[in-house]
Parts: structure tokens; C-alpha cells; sequence
């Protein structure tokens, strides 16, 4: 298979996983495909910074409160 | 990888030339970066206070591709014209807009936009080619309309660069940006991304 080849793969959901992906697709204003693609590209992003020794912070922007986000 | 042909200005013979625009920094690109931008821009630098540098003449292209290159989200662009690299171009797909009508889509940042040297009036006069900027923009504004976020883009400018984003582009200016540098935030809307498929 060519690099630029796309692979299919089948995802099954609980009815609740799937209904927060359709709420997340309605909202974002992308397919429930997009969104799964943007999640995965998010949590790439965010390990590779986490690997290299960053923190992944929530700030209140009212309160300044910062709050980390801890990835498994 | 993928070549599109795209149009400069050639500034000493007001002709559209064409150019090629690679959705891909390859090594090749960087090489070229390192022979032909760095040596022009360490040359105009020299003698030159720090206020009167271009802001971006500290970048260094090798050291962000290393960062980009693992991260799926991260995409990038080269533009080549007459055997010369032109343009460079950094953008992610995982920031969202911040306009009230779109706030929460997903947008596509542009993280670093830079011309060569010589097409900048104010290193080079008259600039070799005109149009790198625009057709950066255009190169995000597509991938974002490719990813489905219908051609929303968003950016923080350098500020000699502000009048570009905001009068060429016509991009809605967000306000200074504290916890980006201070610098300006601009954003367009999906409807504002087709003036500017229009207008090129």
C-alpha cells in the first residue's frame, strides 16, 4: 500500500460516546469523522508536548486559577 | 507532498510568473533556507539596532521543523519560484476561533508566515517578487476549507505585518493579544475566506 493510501477503520460506540460526538460535531461544525480526526491530532500535539517535559494547564481566565490536566 | 502552481509579481517586469507552492517543507526547502535567507539576512542585520531588524530575523526554520514535523496537526509550506525559495509557512489545525458568531470552531493558526529577504521592501528595493504573502494566506485558508473548517484562519501578527493581515486580507482584528506577546489576533470568518478565494 502506497504511503499517501488511507486505511478504514471501524469504530464502535456506546450510545453515550456517541452522543457526545454528535454534540461535538454540531458544535464544531464538522463531521463526526472531523471530529475524530481533530481529537486525534489534539492529543498527538499534546502528548509531544508532555513528553517533552510541559505541562498541559486549564487557566480560569476570570480567576487567573490554573489547573493541570493530567494525560495517561 | 503536494505542488500546486501558483502566480508572483515580478516586481522589475510587473509580469505574473509563475511559482510552485510545496504543502510540505522538505529538507531540500531548509537547505535552501539555510544557503540563501540566513546569509541575506545577517547581512542587512549587521550594523542595525535591534528595534530596526525585521522582527522574524531570529527564526530559525531547522529548529520549528523539528518541533512540526512528529505532530500530525502541524502542516507546513514552502514557495519556490525561479529555482529560489520564497516563502515558508507553519500552521496548526487544533486551535479554535475566537470571533463570538464562531468561537469554539476549530480554525487553522498560522504560526509562522515569513518572505525571503529580498521580497521585502524594506530589505530590498525594489523587492524581488510580490504576492508571498497572499498566497501563503490563500495556501491556509484552503487547507482549513480541506479539513472542513470552511476556510476560517487565525493569527497573531508581528506588528510591521498588522496593515497586511488588515487591509490586504481583510481580516477582523481581534485586539492585542496579552498572552500571545502582545501581539494582534486577527480571524476571519468562513464568509471572509471567500472574499479572499475571490479576490485571488
Amino acid at each position: 500500500m502506497e504511503e499517501n493510501e488511507k486505511k478504514t477503520m471501524t469504530l464502535n460506540l456506546t450510545p453515550r460516546e456517541m452522543a457526545v460526538l454528535e454534540e461535538l460535531a454540531a458544535k464544531k461544525d464538522l463531521s463526526k469523522t472531523g471530529v475524530m480526526k481533530l481529537a486525534l491530532r489534539l492529543l498527538q500535539a499534546v502528548d509531544a508536548r508532555t513528553q517533552m517535559g510541559h505541562k498541559f494547564l486549564f487557566e480560569n481566565e476570570k480567576t487567573k486559577e490554573k489547573s493541570e490536566m493530567i494525560l495517561v | 507532498m503536494r505542488e500546486f502552481r501558483v502566480y508572483l509579481k515580478e516586481t522589475a517586469t510587473g509580469r505574473l510568473v509563475e511559482a510552485s507552492l510545496f504543502d510540505d517543507i522538505s529538507d531540500r526547502h531548509l537547505g535552501l533556507w539555510g544557503d540563501t535567507w540566513e546569509g541575506a539576512m545577517e547581512a542587512h542585520c549587521r550594523g542595525r539596532k535591534a528595534g530596526e531588524q525585521p522582527e522574524d530575523h531570529h527564526w530559525d526554520w531547522k529548529v520549528k521543523a523539528e518541533a512540526w514535523r512528529p505532530v500530525l496537526g502541524y502542516h507546513s509550506f514552502a514557495l519556490v519560484c525561479d529555482g529560489g525559495l520564497q516563502g515558508l509557512m507553519w500552521v496548526c489545525d487544533f486551535r479554535s476561533a475566537r470571533i463570538p458568531a464562531q468561537f469554539g470552531k476549530p480554525l487553522v493558526y498560522v504560526e509562522f508566515l515569513a518572505s525571503a529577504p529580498w521580497n521585502r521592501p524594506e530589505i530590498q528595493t525594489p523587492p524581488r517578487y510580490r504576492g508571498v504573502g497572499t498566497v501563503m494566506v490563500g495556501a491556509a485558508v484552503e487547507l482549513s476549507r480541506e479539513l472542513g473548517y470552511r476556510g476560517r484562519i487565525g493569527l497573531h501578527s508581528l506588528p510591521r505585518a498588522e496593515p497586511f493581515y488588515r487591509e490586504a486580507c481583510q481580516m477582523t482584528e481581534l485586539g492585542y493579544d496579552a498572552a500571545d506577546e502582545g501581539l494582534m489576533y486577527y480571524e476571519t470568518t468562513d464568509k471572509q475566506a471567500d472574499w479572499f478565494r475571490r479576490k485571488r
